[in-house]
């Protein structure tokens, strides 16, 4: 079976999986939820106005219609209009789209280097000095909260020094740049302690293995033993918790956004949760699951190609 | 006698623990003769893997520390090697083989790259066709049938005893002096067992290496091995050729190791009697008694034993025979 068939296979089951997310989404929002027309009118809505309302919201359709159009918007990402700001919600995500990657990805991907790199010298070195004070280090950073990172950068490093932007944001290449430098800093410090701990896990777990046993045996250096044997198989969970991180930095970083006032996919959800904006909600939520099902396909592409042992099958 | 490749003298290796140190190895002796096989035996815990792979200086530390005694590989003292000079000897000069085939080889890494990488890092002047043609060689050696194809798998498409086969042929590569074979057989089938030992034998006379031979079993030891010696909470209690040991066995512990091998006779015969068994449990490593460390399980102790002249040391009890015991046995 070759890897184009196997993904293909692979896509079809996230038919089955996107109607059953929607069903959630759906019972969620349209059946749970209290009535939209109610949160909109307030208590003091006459009969009329709730009848109008909900014609407006397409709330009166049969509710096998309504699941529908959250399926249908699944696939065509046509999501209607926002209730608040009566935007295309499409459109909103396009524009937000824009300034959430370019402070999420270079993020991600610092940290991401970082942390391997980190915990491949730690895993080196284990048992040492420097592998108690970088867990320790790891441990520190990951237990002070993100809003003093977050209040303390912009006080201090922003506004008594005067080293980045305290908040804004402008479009294009390179003008972002001074806006999501902090931010980026910020999202680093608070990832990079939860991954070199995981990584360094992974490392040691593997560093233990009766291959790497072999390896030693064999007259290889410790470094190429790090290097090809042991990277090589913690690629496979390395794979799993890198990918399956990708769909939340397409949307975005809701507590760092909202703070440096960024107008990307986190900010935009923030303020519809704030206005009950519910179309706009559903989208988010809709958009995060289609994209956390894709790339789960991916890590399983990707896996065959790291572990010989996956077969496509 | 056959030229002294290896001299392992007064070996000592301590682990640290949450409960203190142990000596796992105590003052270990033996010597590995070109073309000849020497068998350690021993329970799980008497020392056996750990002397060998201190001879390879794999023990891992911590927790663990070679802290005393020499290994001495054709002269030289392999303790006193810096580390990189090890390496050029690990894998070369002396090869490993362990128990536990189906982990031992990367699974990430086709077979023929896992032995060209040997052969990559200790015979550098060879071109990358000829390492190739060199590893489908050492496949074909150890009786792998198609090696050109076997050679493009991955470890988990071969059998136990294939993988076992692919460690002899990496580990054999660089036609090594010494291999040490930590219960190579332990994780196969009986049939693939003698497979394997048949294999090494005949490895062994076409390349003429010395053979360490761990096991705890001793049939293992009658089938391959010209010595032995019978290790029991990190120390050497008997040693001897495999003919004096089997036929005339001094030390009580050793007795009792072959007593407790069923026979085709008692398992089949009208009498069937219960299996002799050796009495009670090895002593912890972390308060071994003074004297005698087998004391709490022999039929012959007495106060001797128990301490009060000091610890049996191994001595010669016949020409090649020594033993490690205030009463030896009489054949």
């Amino acid at each position: 079976m070759n890897i184009y068939a196997y993904i293909f296979r692979r896509l079809l089951y996230v038919i089955p999986v996107i109607l059953g997310v929607c069903a959630i989404i759906f019972l969620i929002f349209n059946v749970v939820a209290p009535d939209p027309a109610l949160i909109i009118l307030g208590k003091h809505a006459t009969a009329e106005q709730v009848v109008e309302i909900r014609q407006q919201l397409g709330l009166n359709k049969p509710m096998l219609s309504q699941y529908f159009d959250i399926v249908r918007s699944a696939f065509t990402f046509d999501f209607g209009r926002s209730w608040s700001t009566k935007q295309e919600i499409s459109e909103m995500i396009k524009a937000g789209a824009v300034p959430s990657a370019t402070l999420s990805f270079p993020a991600f991907f610092i940290s991401t280097i970082l942390g391997i790199s980190i915990s491949l010298l730690v895993a080196f070195y284990r048992g040492s000095m420097f592998d108690k004070v970088t867990v320790v280090g790891c441990v520190t950073l990951m237990s002070v909260s993100s809003l003093a990172y977050i209040l303390f950068g912009q006080w201090f490093f922003a506004y008594k020094l005067g080293w980045f932007e305290i908040s804004g944001y402008d479009y294009g290449f390179p003008y972002f740049i001074p806006y999501i430098l902090l931010p980026a800093i910020i999202w680093v410090m608070l990832s990079v302690g939860p991954d070199v701990r995981f990584y360094r896990t992974i490392m040691l777990d593997e560093i233990y293995q009766d291959y790497i046993r072999t390896a030693r045996a064999k007259g290889l250096s410790e470094r190429v033993i790090l290097f090809k044997h042991v990277l090589k198989n913690a690629m496979i969970p390395i794979i799993t918790y890198v990918v399956i991180q990708i769909p939340f930095l397409i949307l975005g970083a809701l507590l760092l956004e909202s703070f440096f006032s960024i107008p990307g996919l986190g900010s935009i959800t923030l303020n519809a949760i704030n206005s009950s904006d519910f179309p706009v909600i559903r989208a988010m939520t809709v958009l995060s699951a289609v994209a956390y099902i894709i790339f789960s396909v991916i890590t399983d592409v990707l896996y065959t190609l790291v572990d010989p042992r996956v077969r496509l099958s | 006698m056959a030229e002294k490749i290896l001299e392992v003298k007064d070996l000592v290796v301590e682990f640290r623990t949450d409960r203190g140190r142990v000596t796992a190895v105590n003052g270990v002796n033996f010597d590995v003769h070109k073309g000849r096989t020497i068998g350690i035996v021993g329970e799980s815990g008497s020392g056996k893997s750990v002397s060998a792979l201190s001879i390879m200086r794999l023990i891992p530390n911590p927790p663990g520390e070679i802290t005393g005694g020499k290994i001495l590989y054709r002269g030289e003292d392999l303790l006193n090697k810096p580390i990189e000079a090890m390496r050029t000897i690990r894998g070369n000069k002396i090869a490993m083989i362990f128990q536990e085939p189906m982990t031992s080889l990367n699974p990430v890494f086709t077979v023929g790259n896992q032995i060209e990488e040997v052969l990559k890092l200790h015979q550098p002047e060879l071109s990358k066709a000829q390492r190739l043609e060199k590893s489908i060689e050492q496949l074909k050696l150890v009786g792998i049938p198609s090696p050109d194809k076997r050679i493009h798998e991955y470890p988990h498409q071969l059998s136990g005893g294939m993988r076992q086969r692919v460690m002899i042929a990496m580990s054999l590569a660089c036609e090594p002096d010494i291999l040490i074979a930590d219960e190579p057989t332990t994780a196969l089938d009986v049939t693939i067992q003698a497979q394997i030992l048949e294999l090494m034998k005949k490895l062994q006379t076409e390349l003429g290496m010395g053979i360490i031979m761990i096991t705890h079993d001793l049939g293992v030891v009658a089938e391959t091995c010209d010595d032995v010696a019978v290790m029991y909470c990190g120390q050497i209690v008997e040693r001897a050729d495999v003919k004096t040991l089997f036929s005339s066995p001094k030390h009580p512990y050793t007795k009792g190791l072959m007593e407790s091998i069923p026979s085709f006779d008692s398992t089949l015969g009208k009498k069937r009697d219960r299996l002799p068994t050796i009495e009670g449990m090895v002593p912890s490593l972390f308060d071994l008694p003074s004297g005698c460390n087998f004391q709490d399980r022999c039929k012959y102790v007495d106060d001797k034993c128990r301490g009060s002249q000091g610890d049996p040391q191994l001595e010669e009890a016949a020409s090649g025979h020594s033993v490690r015991c205030f009463h030896p046995l009489n054949a």
